[in-house]
């Protein structure tokens, strides 16, 4: 994963620059996240929208107003695109990790 | 799920699963509300004039004009998914032919919970004629009024306030002089 940190230290220039960028747009576009990571979304996904629905529900019933109902329901999905859908670092903690080469030779 | 796309897939999926269930709790919830308003109708006047029906100038016909009262407090009607209601006074008669016909003189929407609250002396806004050209041995008419509750989400709902205590008669055909 190319850093920020790369892109200014290294000070790269012209067509160089360039390459680097469009492959960090990449992986942003992609937000690629391991397995574990995926485990986790599906539960905040789960978690999060079937709770909102019931709490906007109640809380609007409570108040007799659709304006709150939806209102919750609208904000809490935002918030959950916002935690859920970019590859935050969270969700990279567990790499997969590749065994190493078998030397052909002693096969 | 590995990628932003499969996630945004994921999400909207369930996502508008969860909207579903949560509109149609909503539209479930409005049969929870189960009120009964009273409305006083009281048919102050009839009256039975001649005139030409509009289209052919040769053709006669009887027109009916109405004056009533209506008072009636509608507000328990207005809960959280009420979006506006539709009022409307109706003279229901069977005529000659036996058949049964309701006519809708009057009609007003209220889209205020603070407007619920009806007092009026009015006259029918809509032509009230039959479909025979006359009123007369016509049987007494019934003067209801009634409602319909339009949700933000969910089915129309019909309902009637208040109806006179008795039916009112036809008069004779009064002569413009």
């Amino acid at each position: 994963m190319i850093t920020w940190y790369y892109i200014i230290t290294a000070r790269p220039r012209g067509a160089e620059r360039i390459l680097i960028m469009n492959e960090y747009l990449q992986q942003l576009l992609d937000g690629k996240i391991d397995f574990e990571g995926q485990k986790l979304v599906e539960q905040i996904v789960k978690i999060t929208l079937i709770s909102s629905t019931i709490f906007s529900f109640l809380l609007g019933f409570a108040l007799q107003s659709l304006q709150v109902t939806f209102g919750i329901f609208a904000l809490s999905v935002i918030v959950l695109c916002l935690v859920v859908l970019p590859h935050w670092p969270v969700y990279n903690r567990h790499p997969v990790q590749w065994l190493p080469v078998k030397d052909k030779k002693t096969t | 799920m590995h990628t932003i796309y499969a996630r945004i897939n994921n999400l909207s999926a369930l996502l508008s699963s969860c909207l579903m269930v949560l509109l149609g709790a909503v539209a479930v919830s409005s049969l929870l509300f189960t009120v009964n308003p009273t409305a006083e109708v009281v048919v102050a006047s009839v009256q039975v004039v001649p005139g030409n029906a509009r289209r052919y100038a040769k053709k006669h016909q009887e027109f009916a004009f109405v004056n009533f009262n209506v008072t009636a407090d509608l507000t328990p009607l207005f809960n959280w998914n009420t979006k506006q209601l539709f009022m409307y006074v109706s003279a229901e008669y069977t005529n000659k032919q036996g058949v049964a016909n309701e006519v809708v003189i009057w009609d007003r929407i209220v889209r205020r919970k603070e407007d619920a609250h009806i007092a009026i002396a009015g006259r029918n806004k809509y032509i009230f004629r039959e479909m025979s050209t006359s009123f007369r041995n016509v049987p007494p008419a019934n003067y209801t009024l009634k409602y319909n509750i339009m949700p933000y989400v969910g089915l129309l709902t019909y309902g009637e306030a208040g109806r006179t205590l008795e039916p009112v008669a036809f008069p004779e055909q009064h002569q413009l002089s």
